[in-house]
């Protein structure tokens, strides 16, 4: 019991001192941050699974991008008996001179097959239920698009070929889940009316409601899986909510974050070890000297180290639970409905990751107090530094953690490679830089060659210092310049993108319309580009929803139709970065080229056979080549591309997607070629913009919280090297001002100690944030890396003067006692 | 009951690198509970080495070292964990203050009185009116004071003490040296010191001198 009470004695007096307070904030800060991403993460899965459970309308859901014929129908509803049909489009809506992109549901006569809609007469009148959709010549639209079109029931609205009357305004469907965050603005028409309205547009999504028992279930699933490859199951029970996957990338998109502010606070902490260590290794001597066995001081230790954890957790769960109120709520405008509902076992389990990391970090430290001996108290002992333990140790736990979290490994490595070099970089700038001033130092006198003198004799320490504020200035450096830059692209993007309409998809037919209604109104085509719908549906003959199981962005995508393009040379806007392209007169048309980013997220080689459904008709290709968005030219690029010989070989209609400049007069004839083409696929510039200023707004503030945690744990760094080092430094100050140098002289010795330690930091980060900057830019963001000197340079000389100004004012503080306690410290 | 360490035989020395220091050759000698030995020499002679050798905490380079506790050949484990220690630089806990440095290894020990003996040895040793007082706040002499007590404190078979007035005047030496010698004899411990001052090696009942590597009995 007295050992108890003494370990907790030990852990409060070790909590008072700075080491003990910047360790215990670092951690929770640590533990806060991973807890908040779990709790978010439990209430958002949580809200998902009860919204599949209250809201898919049905049992199953068959989805695809194909309509089914006539047999597959009459196969499915001779399994199961009930079935219903649905089908979405987006379409631009025009009423008088109003026009606006809506998601138009064109609904069977089954549907819905469980629950009931609720509509209204009118803009905030009294609610209705309804059992059935709408009857054929009636449409029912969201109070959003009525008030956008300004229409009200009764009114008459004219879609495609078909004059429909305004019968309801739709508030709910019941298998609203089924849009998942898409908060478009929606109507819906009897599935009758489908090719008046849509004519082929293959781009619609057809859904299949079905009711099942569970012996019906598997039996449509077996079915399922051999004849629709390219079709999505759902399932009400045990199944997974389509937004599932978008969570789990977002959540791993965190994670990626987190191993980074872990790898800054593994540096704090590492900091913060060094004078813990040489305390524990003074306080088991001593216990020794006693007659207590080394095993029980050590157990000692670690009951301390467990107790500050324990403290850790107390206070990061009181910090994570108020951050994850806060959170939730403002989520709420992405998943309405959404509440805190804290998950405590995955909280534990975190709890319990955070802790076997800490512990990978501390481990080192354990390793070396076995080292403690009696002798050192008996005369001065040698102190292995055990470097390679810390670093081996720490790139487990980082490494630990990026396995946990991180589902994107080729940011994860190039971030992690940019990392490693930049601390080679500091590691090598530091020793030549050390003991080249050494050497000149040698035969000179005065403070600077003192310093280095000082610098060679704490060289493996120093080093250590270097590597973790260059660390941070990288971390700190690069998020900032991501944060500006992205934000500058995006907006950039907006602006100037080749004209000021997107055409994001045109049928043939299309084409003729709008070159017929450029003429008219003065507009311009600047790009069409040709593609066909194809979906991706096994590699090497394995089906996609087999061929790979941790989520990725570029799966999701793949799971939806993608255009698929064809040339016979480098399109002039692509380079050619793996394999090798097609010879313009190649007779061998089943060979294609894809982004280097897809090939790596979806460990694709050269050679492998990919397999494509197209207008119901498999396709097999190899692939050949990766090719490269290269600016400069249009900035219309595809992910995948097939020789142009291929074209002949594939039945399927062709589309166009490219762009258009339109004069100030040319817009309000707009609502004309939308009201007799629906399902043309324009987005004005200025809608494009809002979308983008809206994810702008988003991600500038998911940037800006990461970018104040990585301010908050660089503090926590600086903090550290101080007061790792103070106790070293007092010396030094206690011994010169003994042999009668003055203050002054003390300033400027220290002053040339921490502008030698940030310029190399400096140096250091710079060089990573390059190196980072140089992979990551153009594979992941598409943007190619040009820093800005004098920004770079800025930030370099705010760098060295915050590290210097700090150093400054702590050996101001520290001269601040008598030259006997400088000495005694 | 029997407790002594026997010493036959050893020989010691260490490596620099480029250099190996002899420190000793073929030496013997035995400790015995009850029994107060002093070893002096100059600078460098390896008296330090020998204290540590003698303690357990090293192994010689060659010889024979045997710890016999209650009758019975002991291991290092049970020695140390039999014996104390007084330095030169007193090593007590700076964030502790008097009394609490004292009562630590009868805590470490699990003694519920831990608190109430430190208080009694602290009125032993003349400083009970520091008992609140860190290390900081004390001077040498007060600091070696507490050092003592806390050997002395779980009773060890051993005390094995490394110049432990070297840090102090000849003052306040002559008065720690006293408060030693009291304790030992009144605990009847082994005590093996190794020192400069001839002062306080004459109060041992036995002086060895170590010089040019041989341990001669001094008169």
């Amino acid at each position: 019991m007295s050992k108890i009470k003494l370990i907790l004695e030990n852990s409060i007096r070790s909590l008072k001192d700075s080491d003990g307070r910047i360790g215990l904030l670092t951690q929770t800060i640590l533990l806060a941050f991973l807890l908040v991403l779990t709790l978010t993460s439990g209430s958002v899965q949580h809200y998902l699974a009860d919204n599949l459970d209250q809201m898919l309308g049905s049992d199953l859901v068959i989805e695809s991008h194909t309509e089914l014929d006539k047999d597959k129908i009459a196969k499915l509803t001779a399994m199961t008996g009930e079935l219903a049909q649905t089908a979405l489009a987006n379409i631009t809506l025009t009423h008088k001179d109003r026009w606006a992109r809506a998601r138009l549901k064109l609904v069977g006569a089954n549907y819905p097959l469980q629950g009931t809609l609720r509509l209204s007469d009118g803009l905030g009148t009294t609610e209705q239920i309804s059992q059935n959709g709408p009857k054929e010549g009636d449409i029912w639209i969201g109070p959003r698009l009525a008030a956008r079109l300004g229409l009200n029931v009764g009114d008459s609205l004219k879609v495609g070929d078909a004059l429909l009357r305004v019968d309801a305004i739709l508030l709910h469907e019941p298998d609203r889940i089924m849009e998942g965050h898409n908060v478009d603005m929606r109507a819906m028409v009897s599935h009758t009316n489908t090719t008046a309205m849509l004519g082929n547009d293959n781009r619609a999504l057809h859904r299949y409601l079905l009711a099942a028992n569970v012996p019906q279930r598997a039996e449509i699933e077996a079915w399922v899986s051999n004849n629709m490859p390219a079709a999505t199951l759902i399932k009400k029970h045990g199944g997974q909510h389509p937004l599932s996957a978008f969570w789990t990338r977002t959540e791993n998109f965190l994670g990626l974050a987190s191993v980074l502010l872990f790898f800054m606070g593994a540096v704090a902490l590492d900091m913060t070890n060094r004078r813990w260590l040489a305390k524990m290794r003074y306080r088991l001597a001593l216990y020794t000297s006693f007659g207590t066995p080394m095993k029980t001081g050590i157990t000692m230790a670690v009951g301390e180290w467990l107790v500050t954890f324990i403290a850790t957790t107390v206070a990061a769960l009181l910090l994570a639970f108020a951050a994850f109120g806060l959170i939730i709520g403002e989520m709420q405008n992405i998943f309405p409905g959404l509440e805190a509902n804290p998950d405590f076992i995955a909280a534990a389990k975190t709890t319990g990751l955070v802790f076997l990391l800490l512990l990978a970090l501390k481990a080192p430290s354990f390793i070396q107090l076995a080292q403690s001996s009696l002798l050192s108290l008996i005369r001065t002992q040698s102190e292995g530094t055990y470097i390679w333990h810390r670093l081996v140790f720490g790139l487990l736990s980082v490494s630990m953690l990026a396995v946990a979290y991180s589902d994107n490994w080729l940011l994860t490595g190039m971030t992690l490679f940019a990392v490693v070099i930049a601390l080679a970089l500091m590691l090598l700038l530091t020793w030549s830089i050390v003991k080249v001033g050494n050497l000149w130092g040698r035969h000179r006198t005065g403070l600077l060659p003192f310093s280095f003198f000082i610098a060679q004799q704490r060289l493996i320490a120093k080093s250590a210092q270097i590597m973790g504020l260059g660390l941070c200035g990288l971390l700190l450096l690069f998020t900032m310049m991501l944060m500006r830059d992205l934000g500058g692209m995006m907006e950039s993007h907006a602006r100037t993108h080749d004209g000021n309409l997107l055409v994001s998809q045109a049928h043939e037919y299309h084409v003729q319309a709008l070159e017929e209604w450029a003429g008219q109104t003065g507009s311009s085509i600047r790009t069409l580009k040709p593609f066909v719908s194809a979906q991706l549906v096994a590699i090497n003959g394995t089906k996609l929803d087999d061929y790979m199981q941790k989520p990725s962005d570029t799966l999701a995508t793949l799971k939806d139709p993608i255009r698929l393009s064809w040339a016979d040379q480098i399109p002039e806007n692509n380079r050619l970065t793996g394999g090798t392209w097609w010879a313009q007169d190649t007779e061998n048309w089943q060979q294609i080229s894809t982004e280097p980013e897809v090939m790596t997220d979806m460990e694709l080689e050269f050679g492998d056979r990919l397999t494509y459904q197209i207008e119901g008709k498999s396709y097999d290709f190899t692939l050949v080549a990766s090719h490269a968005f290269k600016s400069g030219a249009s900035s219309i690029t595809f992910w995948f591309q097939v020789p142009g010989i291929a074209r002949q070989h594939i039945e399927a209609p062709t589309r166009y997607m490219g762009s258009m400049e339109l004069p100030e007069t040319a817009w309000p004839a707009l609502a004309r070629l939308w009201q007799a083409h629906p399902s043309l696929s324009l987005a004005p510039l200025k809608e494009l913009t809002e979308r983008f200023d809206r994810t702008l707004a988003m991600v500038t503030k998911v940037t800006s919280g990461y970018a104040a945690m990585v301010l908050l744990l660089s503090l926590f760094v600086l903090a550290a090297s101080v007061s790792g080092f103070r106790a070293d430094d007092r010396l030094k100050n206690g011994l010169l001002m003994s042999m009668g140098f003055s203050n002054r002289d003390c300033l400027r010795l220290n002053f040339y100690d921490w502008g030698i330690t940030a310029l190399i930091a400096a140096i250091g980060a710079i060089a990573g944030t390059w190196i980072a900057g140089s992979l990551i830019y153009e594979e992941q963001f598409g943007l190619t890396y040009r820093p800005d000197l004098v920004w770079v340079s800025a930030t370099v000389l705010m760098m060295v003067s915050t590290v210097c100004l700090i150093g400054y004012l702590a050996c101001r503080q520290s001269l601040k006692v008598s030259v006997r306690n400088l000495i005694a410290a | 009951m029997q407790n002594k360490i026997e010493l036959t035989a050893i020989s010691h020395h260490f490596e620099t690198g480029t250099d190996r220091i002899e420190l000793f050759n073929d030496l013997s000698f035995t400790v015995e509970c009850g029994e107060t030995l002093a070893i002096v020499g100059p600078s460098g002679a390896g008296k330090s080495s020998l204290l540590s050798i003698a303690a357990g905490l090293e192994k010689p380079t060659t010889g024979d070292v045997r710890f016999i506790l209650d009758g019975n050949i002991a291991d290092i484990r049970t020695l140390r964990a039999n014996s104390g220690f007084i330095f030169q630089q007193f090593h007590l806990m700076p964030e502790l203050d008097a009394i609490s440095n004292l009562a630590l290894p009868l805590r470490l020990k699990g003694n519920k009185a831990a608190f109430q003996l430190a208080r009694e040895w602290l009125e032993k040793v003349g400083l009970k009116d520091r008992a609140h007082h860190r290390p900081h706040q004390l001077s040498g002499g007060e600091q070696q004071r507490i050092a003592i007590a806390r050997a002395f404190i779980t009773k060890p078979k051993f005390i094995f003490a490394d110049e432990p007035t070297g840090n102090l005047d000849a003052k306040t030496s002559e008065s720690v040296t006293s408060l030693m010698f009291e304790c030992a004899q009144e605990t009847k411990c082994g005590l093996v010191i190794v020192t400069h001052s001839n002062r306080l090696a004459v109060r041992a009942s036995h002086t060895f001198r170590l010089q040019g590597g041989q341990l001669e009995q001094a008169a």
